[in-house]
Order: C-alpha cells, then structure tokens, then sequence
C-alpha cells in the first residue's frame, strides 16, 4: 500500500522503474523495520531479519527484470522514448461514434443492477467505534459521580496524601490545645445521618446501578431472609411487675403476689425435703442388724449355688447318640388336578368378593343419611383436633424452650413482705437486680441460651511458702 | 428393589440444623465472637422438632442453628473485621511481649474497628420496625447508664448510655408523649406513645446495684453495644420528626451565655452542657421555630369498617389523650432535695408543667424555694417546719398518680405525714366481671366527675345510686298519673257505678325480661351435648369469677373493719 507513494523518490535516485505495483528498487533504504526480536525461534522460521529483506528484495528486483525483458525486450529504462510512446492525433467525437456500442453498459450489469426502493443497510461498522458504548456510559458515570464529588481513586488516594500532610502541618501548629478543647462537642457535632431516608450513605454507592450488575459483582449485600423477621418467642420485652410489685401496693394484689411467691417457695422446700428424706440415715429400727447384713453379704452366692447344682445336673445327661435330625416338613409335588381345582377356586373366590363389593357400592345409595352423618362426625373430629392443635401452638408460643445444655430456670420472684413495704418514696428499698431481670428476660424469649459461669480449675495445687523473715518471727 | 440405599441423617432434619460448635468451626471464629455475631445479626439458637434425628440418635441436650441462618451469615463483613481483631490482639500481644513501644503504639493507631450502621438497616428496614423494637433497647440503655464507673463495663459505653437516654427523654418531654409510669419495687416502669406505637421501658432507682454474678456481663455488652447503635439512629430520626437540633440545643441561651453564668469551676464544657441537658429542666431549641397558625387542623376521613361507636370512642380517647398532655401546664413545681429528682423533674415536664430545685442538687434549676408563683412543693418528710401559705406541700407519689389517672388528684391524701392511698398500677385493666378494688373504684367515680366526698368508702351505695334514680322518677310519675286520674274522675261525677278492678301491673322491662331468659332457656335445650358442654363450661368459669370477686370484696371488708376498729382501740388508748 505504502509502495507507490515512497516510489518516486527511490527511482530517481538509482534510475529504476518498477512495473510492477509491488516492485521496488533493491538500492532504496528498507521502510519496514524488522517485526520483534530475534532471540525467538517464531522470528528465525519466519526467514526475517535485513539478509532476508535483502534477498527478497533482490529476487523481486530479478523477477521484476525478467518480466520487462518479456514483455518489451529489454529493460524499459534503457529503451528511446519513440518506442514507448506515440502522438495520439485522434478527435474525441470520431471516437465516441466508433465506441458507442462498446461505452453502453451491459444488458447484464443493468438486470444485476439493484431496483429496490429500500436504501440498502449502512455500514454501520464504519461509523462506530467498538465499545464505544460502555466507555460512553463510564464517562457519563464519572461526570455524575464528579457532581457529588467522588473521583477516581487515583485522584482520591492524591488527595488523601495531600490532606494527611495538611493535617499533620495543622495539628503540629496547633498543639494540644486544640485536640483538648473540642473533644466531645466534635463528637457529638460528626456524621449524624438517617439511616432510614432514601439518601442515606449506606445505599449511596449501589444507587442507581443496575441491579443485575450488583447482584452478580456481589456488591449488595446478601438479603436478610424473611424468616428472621419473626421472634423466637411472643412474649413482651418488657414484661411489667404485677400490681402486688408496686412500691406501696394495694392490699389484695400484695397478698396476691404473696401468695404466688409462698407456693413456689413450698414447691422448693418440698423438692428439699424429699432429697433430705431419701438421703436420710435410716433410723434404729430401719437400722440394718446383724442379720440382715449378713444376709445382703450372701444375696446372690446362695442363689448361685443352687443355680450351680441344676447345671451339674444337666451335664450328666449325655446326648442321646443315634439321635435322627427333626424330620423336615413334607412337600409332595402336587398333581395337576390340584393345581387346576386351586387356581378355579381362586378365580372363583375373586369373582365373588368383586360382586359382594359391587353390590355394597350399590347398597351404599341407600345408606346415604348414615354416610352423611358419618363425615360429619370425621369433620368435626378434625376440626377439635386443629383447634387443639392451635391452642396447643399458643400455649408454646410464650414458653421458653430447650436451647442447651441447661434448663431455663425462672428467677426468684421479687417480692417485699408486708413488714419490709417503705412507708414513702424516700425509704424504699429496691428488691431485686435489673441487670438480671434483663438477662432473664432475654433468656425466656429464646433469645440467648442458658448458661452457667465457666467454673475456674486450677491446673496446679498451690504451693505455700513461708518466707524465712517471717518464720523467724518469734511471739 | 433397586437403586442405592438410602443413609441415615443425609437428608430431612438432619441437614437442616447445625450445631455451635460446628457453626463456629465453619465461621472460623472464637466462641465469644461466634457469640457477638450471633447477637448482632439478631441469629438465634432453634430448638428442632425431633432433636434425635437432628442430633443423628444421640438425644444429648444440645444448641442448634439452622444451616441456612449461618450460610447467611457467612457473608457478613463484621465476620473479617473479628478476624482481624483477633490477628490484631495476636500482635499486639507480641510486641509487648518483646517491649516493642513503637510497634505497639503503631498498632494501637491502626486498631480495626468496626461499624453497625448496615446491621441496623438491614434488621429495620423501616423507622416503625426499629420503633416497635425499642423497648429492649431502652430498658438496657437506662440500666447501663446508671451502672458505676468501676470497671464492669467501659466507661465509653457507659457515658454513651447516659447521652442517649437523656437525648430520648428530651424527645418524650418536647413532643410529650408519656402516658403511664409505675413505681414498682425493681424499678419504675414507663410507657409513653411514639409514632403510634407504645414503648415500654424500666429505668432503675439511682444508686441501687448490686452486680450479681450470675449475669454474663459479656453478652450484655454486647446487646447494649448494637442496641446504643440503634438508639442513636433513632433518636436522630425522632428529632428531626420535632424539627429539633440533632445534637440537642437548649433553647434560648446561647453557648457563650450559659458559660459564663456557670463559670469555669463546675466542669468541662462538654461535660457541663450534658448535665445541663440531663437535667431536662430547659426545653430543646428548634430548627424551625414552631408557629400557632401552622398547626392546621388536619381532615379526619373515617377508617375502613369503622362503625359510628367506634368513632366516637375513638374521638373521645383522643381528647383523653389531649388533655392529659396539658395536666400539668401552668402549675410551678418545686422539688425538695430528698426527692428523687429526675424522674419526677422528667414526669412534670412531660405534661407542661415547670419544675426547679435547690441549686445544689443538681444544674439547670431554674428558680428558688422562696419564688411566691411556685403552686406545689414536693416533699417527702414526715414534717415541715416552715411552710409558705399560697402553695401545695405534697408528696411525691401524687405526682405518679395524677399522671396515671389523667387529672390532677384531690391533694388531701398526700399532704406530708398522711398515710398515702396504695399506688395502683396503670398496666392492669380489669375486665368486666373481674374484681374491682374500692380504691380502683373510686379512682375512676373521680374520673367520670362525680364527687368522691358524698361516696367516700361505701362503693356500693354509689353502684346502685344510677338505678335507684331511675327507678324513683318511674315511681313519681306513677303518683302523677294516679292524682291526674283521680282529679278527673272527681270531675265528672258518673252515675255508672264501676268495681274497681285490681290493677294489673304489667312491667314491661320485666315481661321482655322473661321472654329474653324464656328464648335463652329454649336456645339451651336446642344445643347439642358438646355445644351444651361447652356452654356450661363458660357459663361456669363466668360464675366462678363472679364467687371469687365478691369473696374478695367480702375479705377487703373485714380487712377494712379491722384495720378501722385497730385504729379505734388505738385511738380509745391514746384518749
């Protein structure tokens, strides 16, 4: 492609004329520089490299020689400018009469000739520049993110720089007093934001994206399943005290709250009471004596024994020695008579209870009333069984459950008997700890599981020394 | 039959659970943070249907997790940042194992830290669910802020509490949404109205900890430290509901002002104008200052399926409510110092009233003993021996009960050295039939305005009192009738002679009375035997309460006679 301009210039230099398009002069400086390096083998098989160039430019040089010498016997430089050229004493009209035939256009190339109305397709190729859509987009997306001042990272990380040295300059001058007198104020002053406006910082940066893009680039954050929005269990945060709890309470919901407390205080005495009654030393006449404990000494050796004796026993009965092995169950072949009367009676049998059956399905039209009263009966029987089954349901809504090793335990209710009530504000004594009405509370809503404090062991026994000061220490 | 046999626990239950600790495995994390994680994603343990299957036929008590809860949270970026906490702790550790000060002061710079903000948005997604979830997070808020600096938690932690209860009781006082407080023996219960939705919370009494050691201290930081992260937002947000400066502003002073009046002396600055604001004396300063005309009436279109009673229950409730935000508006209250001074200065000000104490209790007391407008005193000792004429010497309960019946109480019962009637509890509501105590009784005689002198103690004459009325006018106009009838038959003198036949009254209500029990008697015996069953089973329970209420009335009666003739004999001993 290059060839024809640089042409001129290389052929009146050295005299030659190519006639070919391609042909050039074998003196003129090489154009191309070589592709690559020659330390690889891909460039050594590719015959490349100046020798290379220069070998073929002569073999286009001689070829190109060769074919001037064919087509006019000699080289055309050489050859006197009459043989070359002629005058052309012509006229213009004179010739357009004798080639009018041979100017008009085929009658072929007129058919092949495209008559459609539709303009054909452009190129639309030749217009476009390849991915020039998503570089479009990106710079838009810049200009946008430019308005809210957001830049490139590049940029960012120079500013950054530029502003920690800003800043280090500044605290240095300033000194502590600065630092010392905003404190707080500049706390509480920065980066207050609603979390729950449509612009708040935490969606900034997926806003207006595409979400297919954000989904599969994983930049959104894995959605929160819906299963998680309900609560373990139903029951208040905060539950309130019942009316016997109030600081000066009405007299029949303090005996009311009383009385709550004494049952579950007997229902802890009783489970006391019952270990201490089986755990009890026996009393004199539940007392083992003599006796009895020489008896429990030889519970199972006379038992033994006796069992000894049977075994001895037994052994002495040899097995009988020509004894035959049980006979094995018969099984003659049956006959063919059998085999036919037993596969009749079956079909037989089978014909019967298809009939019984069918006349039963017809007997059942008149048993319609029973029938009805009998789904009746199944529908309600479902129905007090789902109800059951709900109440049952809400019943163990509010209930705590087994979430570990430990049973949740209720804590101690609180209660102040009628001598300990305060007789005004000032002299009340609060009962009971909120931190652990807390923690129970989060216990009983399934929120945390019970646990009991890690007990310390000690991995190595203490070791005590008295000092020898100490010891010498006489009184 | 063919294919491959099927193994036990490779499907169903089995692989719907996970235990801790394998859980814990695959989070790569400690116990203490697989704890923490779990508590701040709001991941809670499960207890399966069939724990055998589940725990492949073992039956030990174990924790489980469903699986799909922990692959959620397997994308949680808080998870790295404990990584890399625990690979920070590692360092740390190492540095100062070799005295390495440089290192340790570089790595204590580049501590990793993490945020909540995402947690909280993606566990509320809108403002009403953090709202309706607020109720735990305020309850251990006011518990953490009381807790002495000693070293059980953060101070950090501690001061953060206090600043953001204290903002969200300026919320409560400026858009004066209390409805009802208990003093109970644990603590003081609150409920107030935000949004439409009723927040529950429990707020210590000062000075009242005793740390028990059965609590684990960890899990509860954890808890405070999500929940003080979502207090703030919502606090925010409330603010900017009121038109109110977010990090609160006292109205009226200016900074410059407010610090030159307390001096130097009392404490840092930051710390001062804290205690300025959990004093809650001052009112907040708005962004917009608030104008009359602009509260427009707004239309009221009736709810979908609402029926005119339920309006105007609704309408009344409405005004209820209203009213009792103003309950304290105009009255000057002064506290003494033996009154616990922010529950009550918070309560006064949370229904208009303006309330001050001695400048040595605390900051922000706005006005002096001595001020001759103050309307009520508040004081809890037996006596006083120097009283000012023109104001209420009260004791502080009247304060709590006022706020809980809606009206400001007759003061008679709460002057100091009275024995105070008993301080009921607004969370209660009785049903009809169940018991209701005389006290409760005439607490509500006193709402309806009927003069609780005239029925003082006999609550029963005062039920009956409405049907005796009616019954009376019945009766006079009876006699009406009969005089009319009389003057007329005297009048015209007729020489027909008629018997007087015995008048049949007929009683109306009486007769619609016995065909209503006569209909009810015939729906009885229509009912089938389960029907029936059930029918008597309620009707039963009905009684029952009915024997138990009037058992406990009769009790309270002789409890009551009691007490009156102990203190008659008491009173014939002193004579």
């Amino acid at each position: 492609m290059a060839a024809p301009t640089g042409a001129p210039g290389g052929a009146a230099a050295s005299g030659f004329l190519g006639l070919r398009a391609e042909s050039r002069d074998p003196g003129a400086p090489g154009r191309r520089r070589a592709r690559g390096g020659r330390s690889r083998k891909k460039s050594w098989k590719r015959w490349a490299g100046p020798e290379a160039r220069l070998g073929r430019e002569l073999g286009a040089f001689l070829e190109d020689v060769g074919l001037q010498q064919r087509a006019a016997g000699g080289l055309v430089a050489e050859k006197p400018d009459e043989s070359l050229f002629f005058l052309d004493t012509g006229s213009e009209e004179k010739d357009q009469k004798l080639n009018r035939g041979k100017e008009k256009p085929l009658r072929i190339d007129l058919i092949l000739q495209p008559d459609s109305k539709v303009p054909a397709p452009k190129d639309i190729l030749a217009h476009q520049v390849p991915n020039g859509k998503t570089q479009k987009r990106k710079q838009r997306l810049w200009e946008k993110l430019a308005e809210r001042d957001v830049v490139p990272r590049e940029q960012r990380l120079l500013q950054a720089r530029l502003q920690k040295a800003q800043l280090a300059t500044a605290e240095a001058s300033h000194g502590q007093q600065g630092a010392h007198g905003q404190g707080a104020g500049a706390e509480l002053a920065g980066g207050f934001y609603d979390i729950w406006s449509d612009t708040n910082p935490l969606d900034r940066p997926l806003a207006g994206q595409d979400a297919w893009f954000l989904e599969q680039t994983k930049k959104r954050r894995v959605r929160r399943p819906a299963r998680l929005e309900t609560k373990p269990s139903e029951l208040p945060a905060v539950e309130v005290i019942p009316a016997g709890g109030s600081y000066n309470p009405m007299f029949e919901s303090h005996q009311a709250l009383l009385l709550q407390a004494h049952e579950v205080e007997v229902r802890r005495q009783k489970a006391e009471e019952k270990l201490q009654r089986q755990l009890r030393f026996p009393t004199a006449a539940e007392a083992p004596t003599q006796e009895t404990t020489f008896q429990e000494q030889c519970e199972g050796l006379l038992e033994e024994s006796a069992d000894e004796g049977g075994e001895e026993e037994a052994p002495d009965e040899p097995p009988a020695p020509g004894a035959t092995p049980p006979p094995a169950p018969l099984h003659e072949k049956k006959t063919e008579q059998q085999r036919r009367r037993e596969k009749e009676a079956k079909f037989l049998e089978a014909r019967r209870l298809g009939e019984k059956a069918a006349r039963c399905r017809r007997q059942e039209l008149f048993q319609l009333r029973s029938i009805r009263l009998q789904v009746k009966r199944r529908e309600a029987e479902l129905l007090r069984r789902r109800r059951a089954r709900l109440a049952k349901r809400r019943a163990e809504a509010t209930k705590p459950r087994r979430l570990g090793r430990l049973k949740y335990e209720d804590p101690d209710l609180e209660v102040q008997l009628s001598t300990e009530l305060a007789e005004s504000l000032r002299t009340l004594k609060p009962e009971g700890s909120i931190l652990r009405d807390r923690f129970k509370s989060l216990q009983k809503r399934n929120l945390i599981e019970p646990r009991e404090r890690a007990k310390f062991k000690r991995k190595y026994r203490l070791k005590y020394v008295e000092k020898r000061a100490f010891r010498e220490v006489t009184l | 039959m063919g294919g491959l046999e099927k193994k036990k626990y490779e499907r169903g239950s089995a692989t719907n659970y996970i235990t801790r600790n394998k859980a814990r495995k695959k989070l790569q994390l400690s116990l203490a943070d697989f704890r923490r994680l779990c508590i701040l994603k709001g991941i809670y343990p499960h207890e399966p249907k069939h724990k055998k299957k589940v725990n492949k036929g073992s039956t030990a008590a174990r924790t489980f997790y469903l699986l799909k809860d922990i692959k959620f949270l397997l994308h949680e970026p808080i998870v790295n940042k404990f990584r890399d906490y625990k690979v920070f702790v590692r360092k740390l550790r190492k540095a100062y194992g070799k005295s390495e000060w440089n290192t340790v002061e570089r790595l204590k710079d580049n501590k990793p830290s993490y945020k909540l903000d995402h947690i909280i948005k993606e566990r509320y997604p809108t403002f009403i669910d953090a709202l309706r979830d607020l109720d735990d997070a305020l309850s251990m808020c006011f518990l953490f802020a009381t807790f002495p600096r000693t070293g059980k938690c953060h101070v950090q932690t501690i001061q953060l509490c206090r600043r953001l209860t204290v903002e969200f009781l300026n919320y409560i006082i400026a858009s004066r949404s209390l409805r009802k407080v208990f003093l109970s023996i644990k603590g003081i219960y609150y409920q107030a109205e935000v949004l439409g939705q009723p927040i529950t919370w429990i707020a210590p009494y000062a000075f009242a900890h005793d740390h028990p050691t059965d609590v684990d201290y960890r899990v509860m930081a954890t808890f405070t430290e999500f929940y003080t992260t979502l207090l703030g937002f919502v606090n925010f947000r409330l603010y900017q509901s009121l038109n109110l400066h977010y990090p609160p502003k006292i109205e009226g002073q200016a900074e410059a002002e407010w610090k030159l009046e307390e001096g130097q002396t009392y404490a840092m600055d930051s710390e001062s104008y804290m205690e300025k604001l959990s004093a809650l004396s001052a009112s907040l300063a708005r962004v917009v200052a608030p104008n009359p005309e602009d509260e427009v009436q707004v239309d009221e279109f009736p709810v979908d399926g609402e029926t005119a009673e339920q309006e105007v229950a609704r309408k009344k409730e409405q005004e209820a409510v209203e009213k009792q935000k103003k309950l304290f508006e105009g009255l000057r209250f002064f506290l003494n110092r033996e009154v616990p001074r922010e529950p009550i200065a918070f309560i006064i000000r949370c229904f208009g009233g303006s309330v001050s104490w001695d400048k040595s209790v605390c900051i922000g007391a706005t006005y002096d003993v001595r001020d001759p407008t103050i309307t009520h005193q508040i004081v809890d000792r037996p006596s006083l021996e120097k009283q000012v004429i023109g104001r209420y010497y009260l004791q502080p309960q009247w304060v709590f009960d006022s706020v809980n019946a809606k009206m400001c109480l007759p003061v008679a019962d709460y002057f100091p050295g009275v024995l105070l009637p008993p301080h009921l509890s607004p969370f209660v509501s009785e049903k009809d039939g169940d018991y209701i105590p005389p006290e409760k009784l005439k607490l509500l005689a006193l709402q309806r305005g009927e003069n609780p002198a005239e029925e003082s103690g006999d609550e029963e004459e005062e039920d009956s009192g409405g049907d005796d009325d009616d019954e009376g006018s019945e009766k006079e106009d009876d006699g009406k009738l009969k005089k009319l009838e009389e003057q007329r038959s005297q009048g015209k003198k007729l020489p027909v002679k008629v018997s007087a036949g015995t008048v049949r009254l007929e009683d109306k209500q009486r007769a619609a009375q016995e065909e209503q029990s006569e209909e009810k008697r015939l729906a009885i015996m229509m009912m089938k035997k389960r029907e029936k069953y059930l029918y008597q089973k309620i009707m039963f329970g009905k009684k029952r309460k009915v024997r138990e209420a009037t058992r406990l009335a009769e009790k309270r009666k002789a409890h009551d006679a009691a007490t009156k003739s102990e203190k008659k004999t008491k009173k014939v001993r002193r004579e």
